[in-house]
């Protein structure tokens, strides 16, 4: 049954690779009309627009999440020099990852898609089995989970980045797919709630890796505590929006949520300048973009924002 | 040509972000050694030049490191080493006494000058010089002993380690800065450094490429 | 435009080469020789430069003297051993005894900044009972210093060096992280640690002074691996490129290429100045104070120099102990073979290290000793061959060859004070026309003991991680201490814990000269813990009119 009137957002912007900015921008001014539109009444039954703009957000958080990781994995398991043949694994699934989310996002069906669902799910999956590769990678070498291990071996946080975009990307599909006039669930929970709580925890996780790499470089300028400051204040605000009574006023958490995508692009723009201040400057890059700052770290906060939002629009937009 | 590190080449780094200016100059500097003696005399320096085959050999296809005009370069420049053994006189008058004297023990024990012997009887001469068993009398108060581990040794091979052929012969990186290194761990390399030689993996080719 | 630091000195008219900017200048203070200015402090090494910055930070006038050039690391420094000999001493100096020291590199640097610029910025605190070797462990002399006054210097030198370490220290009392994050740790330090497990014993990557993230305009180490040579990065955390420029803000001179051949007293048997040549014309800088520290040679030999005919002996030393007791440590190694690519020479030398030997007091001879991962440039590794194994000709070039796979531990051990090593003057005289340094060495039976100690648990260890055809260097040894030793009589040393020389009151010598021991560490940390200890009592002094 379709239910009211909804004008798709017009910010239906194409993902194109590393126009995460733009999508960023866009998605958080979808969310803001979208928002604005559903606040009609006290009680809204979903119809299909609803629940297919709902799942294009997930869709193009999954994707942003996806081309971190894309980028990210491609530099470091070159610095890695892929010794090991499975570090090829994660580009592949990323760059798949990154082009269903592109395709969802366009995709108007509602309607839960196969190879979109598939890749989403592999996309979960090599996350958990890179994790499990880079918690091996840091317990084999002399001296084990010590802090040089930690600092300097397979990162043991990054590839959940990948699960994410795979979780998130997952959740798209079963928030499209709901039947009209339900409420999107998922294993009996409400989806908001379940991709507020899981976005959350990936927040936790993200700003536990951000801080220990930050804790590495010593903090050396000051904006090195914004990602261990102000993502953690969103997890929380976030993680009370999804367990929280649904009529509760989510404007703290929505700007939150806005600032912490904000500073995932502002946190490249930092790694960037980061780069050039190494010795050599960009002339060295073949040195500098591997050991300075990683530049494709930070916007996996902008894809875990753009979840956050979705989550919080799945909450308001969506009656239980 | 290395057989460990075929066609590698630290000079072909030259121009790339592991050189910078002061490094090329000095490296330029070095590479225009004058070949001609300044400090020693003929007889000396044909002793030297021979004195230096024996102690660091070096093949024939490629072009030879010129260690004595290095040794001699040393002298005229007055690059000194911070310390000077008690026993020894300063460098200058110690290689040319030395010099003098191995020749007068070649002379002595064969008859000839040092640099018109063949190869076995030079390295003989030069492990009794390394033992401490050589006395004639124009070794003066100066022990051969130390002469030849701290002349001798040290001034040749300083001189062939201290020169981009052989950083190529032992794959060493060479100069590096502003780019240093990113991959520090064993077993591996970065793309500029040197490819050894291992049975299948075309280092030959690899090395053509490392810039 | 490469300019050359040897042709004339830079800092002069006024200003000051700026380390940090290509071609760029720093204002600098400037004295006549005529004003008498509060301090003269003749070196700038570790013990000179945070006395020049904490008494310039105090309010004192002072001007700091350097024979060596004022580098411009971004700029002066090549990749290169043989140019880089630049930043040592190497003007002659006559070495004799049973066990002559080699100078130059493993002990002597002649720069602004002395040997700090071409250190391995291995930054160790001493063991507590150091401070107390005689009363507390049963050999050489107590220092008259409190270890516990030591540990708050130390960390103020640790963060002006913005020292990288490790978060927790496996031995010593506890001390907080240290200000920077420790290094990645190449393949040659991971031997170490792998040899230090296999023998049971703790090890930790070395706290450096050398950048693991970026500070001010100094960009964080390339692992280039040249740092013995120069660092051209401004990395290292020398004193070029931190309590100098420090010291300028604060109003301090520095006078490159400006060798100090005597310090002057007047009849009242106090200093009034010293006389030093600089652009080829002897000349003279009165002061209120002179403080000497050019280090355990330049020190005593600047000294015995400046003999009067009241002080025939030379200055400061009525206890007959200037320039004896010299210490070294000994430089012992183990070296071998890898299967692995190891690559040495990538990152810093010595980034692991255990001090295992320095804290476990279960052995038969005194005094500990710590070692360190290993990687030799080629000259230094074919000068380690040739003189390790005797080996030229074609056997050399072929282990030369495999370059690559080598991989070494080694050790930096305490050697322990005896008199008849010294340093004295010499007949032969420098360009300047000033008598050289004779410098003269025996090895003692502890000493022997100790490095053979060393040697079987170092060869040990590395058997235990693979290598093979291991070898030892048997002779070298680094760093220099005790010819000006620090005490609590005139009879028995030559300056009080201020740094205050007994008999000249305005004289104070402020290096590694002071120690009355050596221990089994670097020393550069301790030497300038007590040079900012030195400021700070000399402006104690000052304030109570003891001055």
């Amino acid at each position: 049954m379709r239910m009211g009137e909804k004008s798709v957002a017009t910010g239906q912007s194409a993902l194109a690779g590393f126009g995460l900015a733009a999508m960023a921008a866009a998605r958080i001014a979808c969310g803001l009309r979208g928002v604005a539109r559903a606040r009609r009444g006290a009680l809204l039954v979903p119809d299909a627009k609803t629940t297919v703009l709902a799942a294009k957000r997930l869709n193009t958080a999954a994707g942003v999440l996806a081309a971190s990781v894309l980028t990210d994995s491609a530099v470091e398991h070159y610095r890695g020099g892929f010794h090991n043949k499975a570090m090829i694994t994660p580009l592949v699934t990323a760059s798949l990852s990154l082009a269903v989310s592109i395709h969802g996002n366009a995709d108007d069906e509602p309607v839960a898609h196969e190879v979109r669902d598939a890749v989403y799910f592999l996309s979960g999956l090599t996350g958990l089995i890179g994790t499990g590769f880079h918690i091996y990678n840091v317990g084999k070498r002399t001296g084990g989970f010590s802090w040089q291990n930690l600092f300097y071996a397979a990162p043991m946080g990054a590839p959940a980045a990948l699960t994410l975009s795979g979780m998130t990307g997952f959740l798209a599909e079963r928030v499209r797919e709901a039947r009209p006039g339900t409420a999107p669930t998922i294993a009996g929970l409400l989806a908001g709630r379940l991709v507020g709580l899981l976005t959350s925890l990936g927040l936790f996780g993200t700003v536990a890796e951000a801080g220990l790499l930050h804790f590495r470089g010593s903090f050396q300028h000051k904006a090195m505590y914004i990602p261990v400051t102000v993502p953690p204040v969103t997890a929380a605000l976030l993680a009370a929006a999804a367990i929280g009574p649904r009529k509760r006023n989510l404007f703290w958490a929505r700007t939150w949520l806005r600032l912490t995508a904000i500073i995932g692009v502002a946190g490249a723009g930092f790694h960037t300048r980061g780069v050039a201040r190494q010795m050599g400057g960009w002339r060295n890059w073949t040195q500098n973009l591997l050991s300075g700052p990683p530049i494709p770290a930070p916007p996996s906060f902008t894809g875990l924002a753009l979840a956050g939002l979705a989550a919080l629009g799945l909450l308001e937009d969506l009656a239980e | 040509m290395s057989e460990r590190y075929p066609n590698y080449d630290v000079l072909a780094k030259r121009w790339s972000p592991s050189w910078n200016e002061i490094t090329r100059h000095v490296i330029e500097r070095r590479l225009a050694v004058p070949r001609e003696p300044v400090f020693f005399d003929k007889s000396e320096w044909e002793t030297l030049c021979a004195v230096c085959d024996r102690i660091m050999p070096q093949p024939m296809d490629r072009p030879p490191v010129p260690l004595a005009a290095y040794v001699d370069q040393k002298i005229t420049s007055r690059h000194l080493d911070g310390y000077r053994y008690a026993e020894l006189p300063p460098q200058g008058e110690a290689w040319k006494r030395g010099l003098a004297a191995l020749d007068a023990e070649a002379q002595d024990a064969h008859g000839g000058h040092f640099h018109t012997l063949d190869g076995a009887q030079q390295d003989a001469l030069l492990h009794r010089m390394q033992q401490g068993e050589l006395h004639g009398p124009a070794w003066g108060d100066m022990p051969c002993k130390p002469f030849f581990e701290h002349r001798v040794v040290a001034d040749i091979t300083h001189a062939y380690y201290g020169h981009p052929t052989a950083w190529n012969e032992i794959g060493f990186g060479g100069p590096a800065s502003p780019r240093g290194y990113v991959r520090l761990k064993l077993d591996r390399r970065d793309p500029w450094e040197a490819v050894e030689d291992q049975p299948g993996n075309d280092a030959a080719e690899k090395n053509r490429h490392v810039v | 435009m490469l300019s050359d630091p040897f042709s004339a000195p830079r800092a002069k008219d006024g200003r000051a080469p700026d380390v940090f900017r290509v071609g760029g200048w720093v204002p600098m203070r400037e004295f006549s020789d005529d004003d008498v200015v509060d301090f003269v402090i003749v070196g700038t090494g570790a013990g000179g430069g945070p006395l020049l910055a904490g008494l310039a930070e105090s309010g004192f006038s002072v001007v700091g003297f350097d024979a060596g050039a004022y580098f411009r690391p971004l700029e002066d420094f090549a990749s290169d051993e043989l140019e880089q000999d630049k930043l040592y001493w190497t003007d002659e100096r006559v070495i004799d005894g049973a066990n002559p020291i080699v100078m130059g590199g493993k002990n002597s640097g002649k720069a602004v900044g002395g040997s700090t610029v071409h250190f391995a910025m291995v930054s160790l605190r001493f063991r507590p009972e150091w401070f107390k070797s005689r009363s507390q462990l049963g050999y050489g002399a107590d220092w008259p210093l409190d270890w516990r006054e030591m540990w708050g210097y130390y960390r103020q030198v640790e963060e002006a060096l913005c020292i990288s370490g490790p978060v927790s220290y496996p031995w010593g009392p506890k001390r907080p992280p240290y200000p920077y994050r420790e290094h990645e740790l190449n393949g040659a330090a991971d031997i170490l640690a792998r040899g230090a497990e296999a023998m049971g014993y703790k090890w930790t990557p070395t706290p450096m002074a050398t950048l693991s993230a970026p500070r001010g305009k100094a960009p964080p180490c390339v692992y280039r691996g040249f740092c013995r040579f120069g660092c051209s990065t401004n990395a290292k955390q020398s004193q070029l490129v931190t309590f100098i420029p420090r010291a300028l803000k604060a109003g301090a001179e520095i006078r490159d290429l400006a060798m100090v051949g005597r310090v002057e007293v007047g009849r009242d048997g106090r200093a009034t100045g010293v006389h030093y040549i600089r652009e080829g014309k002897w000349r003279f800088q009165r002061a209120r104070n002179v403080v000497v520290a050019g280090y355990a040679i330049e020190t005593p030999r600047l000294l015995l120099a400046s003999a009067t005919d009241r002080f025939p002996d030379g200055l400061a030393n009525s206890s007959g102990l200037l320039g004896k007791n010299l210490m070294t440590q000994s430089n012992q190694a183990v070296f071998g073979t890898m299967k692995e690519e190891v690559r040495w020479n990538k990152a810093p030398p010595s980034l692991t290290i255990t001090e295992h030997w320095n804290y476990e007091d279960r052995k038969d001879f005194f005094g500990g000793y710590c070692w360190m991962a290993q990687g030799p440039l080629p000259i230094e590794w074919v000068t380690i061959q040739t003189t390790s194994r005797g080996l030229w000709g074609q056997q050399l070039r072929d282990e030369m060859e495999k370059y690559n796979h080598a991989v070494g531990l080694k050790m930096v051990g305490e050697m322990l004070p005896d008199e008849r090593n010294r340093v004295t003057l010499a007949d032969d005289l420098d360009e300047n026309g000033l008598r050289v340094a004779r410098v003269t060495y025996n090895w003692g039976d502890n000493d022997k003991a100790l490095i053979n100690h060393a040697l079987d648990q170092m060869q040990t260890s590395l058997e235990l991680t693979g290598a093979k055809d291991v070898f030892r260097q048997e002779n070298d040894t680094n760093h220099l201490a005790g010819t000006a030793r620090m005490g609590f009589d005139r009879e028995t040393s030559v300056v009080n814990s201020d740094c205050r020389s007994w008999d000249v009151p305005n004289l104070w010598i402020c290096d590694g000269s002071v120690f009355p021991t050596t221990g089994g560490v670097n020393p550069s940390l301790t030497i300038s813990a007590i040079a900012m200890r030195t400021a700070d009592r000399i402006k104690a002094l000052a304030r109570s009119g003891q001055l």
